[in-house]
């Protein structure tokens, strides 16, 4: 009974009720439309680390990732390379050898990390060959060729063609200086990492270092994004001696993001609520203002305060409800839209989102996984909003409200 | 300034009393302590020998729900519920069972002459036919008496003289106590009993026919 006499009342006034159960709508599809743009924000940001940066594992020698000294490779012969090549859960698989060293041309110098690489392999696991924008790749008939990024290219004023000298330290701590001309410039979402990147050929490299037929790194595609963290684990009990680590530890700051920004976006919805609950308090209140000799003969009849609180209560909910899913199907709508056809953010500055290792291209992902808590959160906010006016209703004398 | 002052009443089971007195004399300051709508600053009220002077406000409410019924002078009637409902509000407050419950209510509507209007919204209904439903509604849990606060006030001749005979029917049959408070005439001339105040003070109580003791 008092279920239907709260569902009949908000339609006393439907106007003013549709206004609210509206403004919940718009306020709940702002909310999702925020969290669904920041998963595809986030989840295009774990493809780049994974599929354009780190790969979803890394092998290194313990040592080596403290100050990339070249003495540290991975000591692992060919038959372990090959098992590791073999695996299972393993997808493509890229041998790399690292060294910081120093860029130098006429015009200026800068640090960056001197990465050897298997053409071949390097292009499955790092795409590395789709980001090249001007020149070509290795020409199998040069030699001391290099790939540099656009960033540093422009900084450096170089282009395909262009020499410059890379300074780095040997395996025996010597230094050693080697001229190389650009082959290629290539540029990716990340424009910090174009900067400190550049790419040579392995066997070149090893020779420079003096390293024979080590590598320093090995990057793993797996099958499955989600055979990351079990396939550390079990390479780092096969490999005991290496350092086995998935993507998350070596791009912490993408891990750290995703948590803040999960944070960031139940932050959103509780404010965007908020603001609706002074909406929703002061329909409910004008409402019991309407109501008093009513709620006044209710009470007369014997309807206790603990009822009364329900009216209110149930009352507010409902409002608050109605909205909810008309919200979150505008929501799912919008964002399975944007989804599949993309939400091109180029205007909103590429360069900004580039220097945080973000695409402008997003796909908005609606956040199935968070409704619980958006539900939760909306209900939250029904009950805060009914406080006040069931507070101003059951401080309601019988005798007082039937004189109104 | 007192709304009542020493007053001493004393009311029987199955009166059918009505309060007049000029307005402002404190009728229905009167009728809402009865009702335990309102509190004394001095003085006890006893119903069945249970002192509600001294009840907190929840306890009120419940042996409102249980013991009393009120028709108003402006019917006040629940809007949203259909008439029936309204009837039915204070057995489901009581949680009375559902099959009980309809068979009050189909026997109220009999007597007040509704049953083609049960299903009707006040909005629909004429006011005679609204203050009917709100007698159906005092009496549907069967109360130790109902305080009827000028219930033919807002009525036409032809509708309170209809109400009055309904309420006196219900008075006769199932013993029910009636409180009125009224400047009408037509409820004067039907009461067995009238009590007139003048100023907060019972100037003079007169009654008709004799009843039983409450």
């Amino acid at each position: 009974m008092i279920f239907r006499i709260a569902w009949r009342n908000i339609w006393r006034n439907k106007i003013r009720s549709l206004v609210i159960m509206l403004s919940v709508a718009i306020g709940l599809f702002a909310g999702i439309a925020v969290l669904a743009l920041y998963k595809g924000m986030m989840n295009s940001r774990v493809r780049t680390v994974i599929y354009a940066e780190s790969g979803h594992i890394q092998i290194h020698h313990r040592e080596f990732r403290k100050d990339y000294e070249a003495q540290y490779t991975l000591g692992l012969p060919a038959k372990s390379l090959n098992d590791l090549r073999k695996d299972p859960a393993v997808r493509f698989m890229a041998i790399r050898t690292i060294t910081q060293g120093m860029l130098a041309t006429t015009t200026g110098s800068a640090g960056v990390q001197i990465n050897g690489i298997d053409r071949a392999m390097e292009n499955k696991v790092s795409g590395l060959a789709q980001k090249i924008r001007e020149g070509k790749e290795f020409d199998p008939h040069k030699k001391n060729q290099v790939l540099i990024g656009k960033k540093l290219a422009d900084k450096m004023k170089l282009k395909p063609g262009g020499k410059l000298i890379l300074t780095f330290t040997d395996a025996d701590d010597n230094l050693i200086s080697a001229a190389f001309r650009v082959a290629a410039i290539y540029q990716s979402e990340n424009t910090p990492m174009d900067e400190r990147n550049v790419y040579v050929q392995q066997t070149e490299l090893n020779q420079l270092l003096n390293l024979g037929t080590e590598a320093h790194e090995i990057a793993l595609i797996l099958q499955q994004d989600a055979m990351t963290l079990a396939t550390a684990r079990r390479l780092q009990q096969q490999y005991p001696a290496l350092l086995v680590e998935p993507w998350q530890n070596l791009s912490p700051e993408t891990e750290l993001m995703i948590d803040t920004v999960d944070i960031t976006s139940y932050i959103i919805i509780g404010i965007i609520l908020f603001a609706l609950a002074f909406g929703i308090v002061n329909t409910m209140l004008m409402a019991i203002l309407e109501r008093t000799q009513e709620i006044g003969v209710m009470m007369a009849l014997g309807m206790n305060r603990l009822r009364l609180f329900l009216l209110v209560f149930l009352e507010t909910v409902l409002l608050t409800l109605i909205g909810t899913p008309l919200g979150l199907g505008i929501a799912w709508i919008v964002t399975t839209y944007y989804n599949r056809h993309g939400l091109n953010l180029e205007n909103m500055g590429k360069e900004m989102m580039g220097s945080f290792g973000f695409s402008t291209l997003i796909y908005p992902e609606f956040p199935a996984e968070k409704l619980v808590a958006i539900m939760g959160i909306v209900l939250f906010t029904a009950l805060a909003s009914c406080i006040y006016p069931a507070i101003k209703a059951l401080q309601l004398q019988p005798i007082e409200a039937l004189r109104k | 300034m007192y709304a009542i002052n020493n007053v001493h009443l004393h009311i029987n089971q199955g009166e059918f009393t009505a309060l007049v007195g000029p307005s402002g004399s404190g009728k229905t300051t009167l009728l809402n302590l009865i009702g335990g709508l309102d509190r004394p600053d001095e003085g006890r009220i006893e119903i069945n020998g249970i002192d509600i002077t001294a009840m907190s406000a929840n306890q009120l409410i419940d042996f409102r729900l249980q013991n009393i019924g009120f028709v108003f002078q402006s019917f006040n009637l629940i809007p949203v519920l259909t008439a029936k409902e309204n009837v039915a509000f204070i057995m489901q407050l009581q949680g009375m069972d559902k099959k009980v419950r309809e068979e009050r209510i189909n026997t109220l509507f009999k007597q007040i002459g509704l049953e083609d209007k049960m299903d009707s919204r006040p909005s629909q209904l004429s006011g005679g036919q609204q203050q009917r439903v709100a007698v159906a509604r005092a009496l549907a849990s069967k109360p130790q008496f109902v305080l009827a606060d000028e219930p033919t006030a807002n009525l036409d001749t032809a509708s309170a003289s209809n109400l009055l005979d309904i309420m006196a029917l219900l008075n006769r049959e199932e013993n029910i106590t009636f409180l009125f408070s009224t400047h009408d005439a037509r409820v004067i001339e039907r009461a067995r009993r009238v009590i007139t105040l003048v100023d907060g003070r019972i100037t003079s109580d007169t009654a008709k026919v004799d009843t039983h003791e409450h």
